[in-house]
């Protein structure tokens, strides 16, 4: 099977999935090689590099390390290693992973051979693989990165907090974006906002967004309903809730927008623009955009994702580059990143794949 | 009697009460102080008013419950500012601020702290307190409890630097008083070394291990213990308590049960409807805590547990590895 023969059999397996990956038709998968590889066949023949001819080379086989609540990651990172023709062993969350294998089931049998999926770890996994890919908490990834043997390629995804911009928008038109973007997955991915930050055009034009995005919010959720709480997971959400009630009740720096009594979704208006890391689960800050952003993230700055942007213009991706994200996009389009993403910021195929040269 | 006079008489009734030197109804005295705090505490009267609560309660579950929180952004202070003679102070994290609990007396505070002890079980000393003195950590409430319950000399933590040889030259039975982080970092010192404290020695720690990155079980914390000082796991006390509250509640043993003092009740809650929960379920711990004159006497915690009769089985802020995704999330922050 070359190149073009597995991302067919990729996106034909892919296709129930669009709503969690997003485009991925054939033509896709090999613009996003050819972009990350400088051709669509760079791993299948002799491609002219410089006044000689190179061939990438994919690791034999690939450890991904998936995280339970964004199976569109766990899905992303396993097509990569497909694409790129390696075996793929995958670590499933210990609760399992119904997408993969559902996914995995819709695979060519030839491509389904490349995969091995478990919810334990074998020591031999790590031990005989080339590459392992993994998602976690800062914690998890030291853990792995120390039992992976030197030499072999490590990329970390660790937990990231990302937020959205919105620079000019009298008309309220990124409300309906805004609220998808902080919705979907349940705020779970590393690319859901947490925190709106607001340019105030007016005065009082901050508070004015949270409320709008409230009512999206809510408009969001009788299409999209949240999934099940677990007890500490509710708990977080009542606690914050109930906190930020006290104070709106007696500072008017503070409003608290409350969707249902089943805790669907919470908006929270704060003047104070200090980051407010949320319990996740649809609870999001919208705070006035204060003059130094980088500052005013506090620790998170060290871990931003994306930033959403509204309007999204590279005039605005420079001001706010000291945040350094690893992408810049539009608000409402916060979910939907492209293959082409550099998650991390790392190119996902080139930071792979090995070259092999051939001086002629 | 001006208010003044009635504000003494409260804390004196309220002290002479724990103090077992005359009989209260605990219940009528929780209504009482809150229709106290609901007159002289204007953030708590806006908050009740908010809430559809009045000044006056019938019985004590009716009194609504201050998120634990709010200490960090509202002075909530049932008595004139400059009266204050104590203010302790949470451990916040950067940027978030401290939460602070003033007092005008330390008086009910301090026979609480005694008073929970003995009811506890906990022995009456001789104490050995691996934690500072309130003299080097003066807005801790831990320090303070620590410094009501022991002697200036039984501190061997000055410094930040532990005095082995007192734990070693242990004659006669001691209790050990300190952190849970305390212990561990003392049977961390410890290393391979066994100091088998005298028969009947006792030990009591609190807190988690907030800031340290470390999270080890109850259960093994005591077998660290156990092993390094030779005290039985059931001997060693857990201490659940903390700044917004003026009394405490213990359990003893690896697995045992919180249970508070009269004057302190602890219900379990589902955390959106606030209703009690059924026995062995899990929920938010309320506390209403009667030695809060100062205060408010109920307050919210962010804490969950399992109702086990009058009792509770404390499970924290974060019992389990919460199945999440790489969304950097709340208590990961709070964790660092």
């Amino acid at each position: 099977m070359n190149t073009a023969d597995r991302a067919n059999a990729i996106a034909e397996a892919a296709e129930p999935f669009r709503a969690l990956l997003g485009p991925t038709s054939t033509a896709n998968l090999l613009a996003w090689v050819a972009a990350e590889l400088g051709s669509a066949e760079a791993l299948d023949r002799w491609i002219t590099h410089g006044p000689a001819k190179t061939k990438a080379l994919a690791p034999r086989t690939i450890l991904h390390v998936v995280s339970g609540n964004t199976p569109h990651a766990a899905l992303q990172s396993l097509i990569s290693g497909l694409l790129l023709g390696s075996r793929n062993l995958v670590k499933l969350p210990r609760t399992g992973l119904i997408e993969a294998d559902e996914f995995i089931s819709r695979l060519p049998d030839v491509l389904r051979a490349m995969v091995d999926a478990s919810s334990e770890l074998p020591e031999k996994w790590l031990s005989s693989t080339d590459a392992v890919i993994a998602y976690g908490s800062d914690e998890t990834l030291a853990a792995l990165r120390a039992r992976t043997p030197t030499g072999k390629i490590f990329i970390g995804h660790g937990h990231k907090a990302s937020l959205g911009i919105v620079w000019a928008d009298a008309e309220f038109a990124s409300c309906a974006g805004a609220a998808r973007d902080a919705s979907l997955f349940d705020q779970q991915g590393c690319l859901s906002p947490q925190v709106f930050y607001v340019r105030e055009t007016r005065t009082g034009f901050a508070r004015d967004y949270a409320e709008k995005l409230a009512a999206a919010m809510e408009h969001f959720n009788r299409t999209h309903p949240r999934g099940p709480l677990a007890i500490e997971e509710k708990a977080a959400i009542a606690n914050l809730r109930a906190a930020y009630r006290f104070r709106a009740a007696g500072d008017l720096r503070v409003t608290l927008w409350e969707g249902g009594g089943n805790m669907d979704w919470s908006v929270i208006y704060e003047e104070d623009a200090w980051f407010t890391a949320s319990p996740l689960n649809r609870v999001v800050f919208v705070k006035p955009l204060p003059e130094d952003l980088a500052a005013a993230m506090g620790p998170a700055v060290d871990y931003v994702g994306a930033v959403g942007l509204f309007p999204c213009t590279e005039e605005l991706a420079d001001r706010f580059a000291a945040l350094y994200p690893s992408r810049f996009c539009p608000v409402g389009r916060m979910q939907d990143p492209p293959w082409t993403w550099h998650n991390g910021g790392l190119p996902r195929l080139t930071s792979l794949v090995k070259w092999v040269d051939f001086e002629p | 009697m001006n208010e003044r006079n009635r504000e003494q008489e409260l804390e004196a009734t309220v002290r002479t009460a724990i103090a077992g030197e005359r009989g209260a109804s605990w219940d009528d005295m929780l209504c009482e102080l809150h229709s106290w705090h609901f007159r002289h505490n204007p953030p708590y009267r806006k908050f009740c008013e908010t809430g559809g609560v009045s000044e006056t309660v019938r019985d004590w579950r009716e009194i609504p419950c201050v998120p634990q929180d709010a200490f960090k952004h509202t002075d909530l202070r049932s008595f004139p500012a400059a009266e204050t003679v104590k203010t302790f102070r949470t451990s916040g994290t950067t940027g978030e601020g401290f939460g602070r609990h003033h007092f005008r007396t330390l008086e009910v505070y301090e026979t609480a702290v005694r008073e929970g002890r003995r009811l506890s079980g906990l022995p009456a000393g001789p104490f050995l307190v691996i934690a500072p003195h309130p003299d080097e950590a003066p807005h801790s409430s831990l320090s303070h409890m620590f410094g009501t319950l022991a002697q200036r000399e039984d501190f061997i933590a000055s410094g930040g630097k532990l005095d082995l040889s007192r734990l070693r030259a242990a004659q006669e039975p001691v209790c050990v008083l300190g952190t849970a982080l305390g212990f561990l970092n003392l049977c961390e010192q410890l290393g391979e070394e066994r100091v088998g404290l005298p028969a009947g020695s006792t030990a009591m720690e609190t807190g988690g291990y907030k800031g340290s990155g470390r999270d080890i079980s109850r259960e093994q914390l005591y077998g660290m213990i156990s092993d390094r000082l030779g005290i039985a796991p059931e001997d060693i006390f857990n201490e659940y308590g903390m700044t917004e509250l003026s009394s405490q509640f213990y359990a003893r043993g690896p697995k045992g049960l919180h249970h508070g003092p009269p004057w302190a009740r602890a219900i379990v809650c589902d955390p959106v409807s606030l209703e009690e929960v059924g026995e062995g379920e899990t929920g938010i711990l309320l506390i209403y805590d009667a030695a809060n004159v100062g205060s408010v006497v109920g307050i919210r915690t962010q804490d969950l547990a399992i109702k086990r009769g009058r009792a509770f089985e404390l499970l924290g802020r974060d019992p389990a590895a919460l199945p999440r995704g790489c969304s950097r999330a709340a208590d990961e922050w709070m964790n660092r």
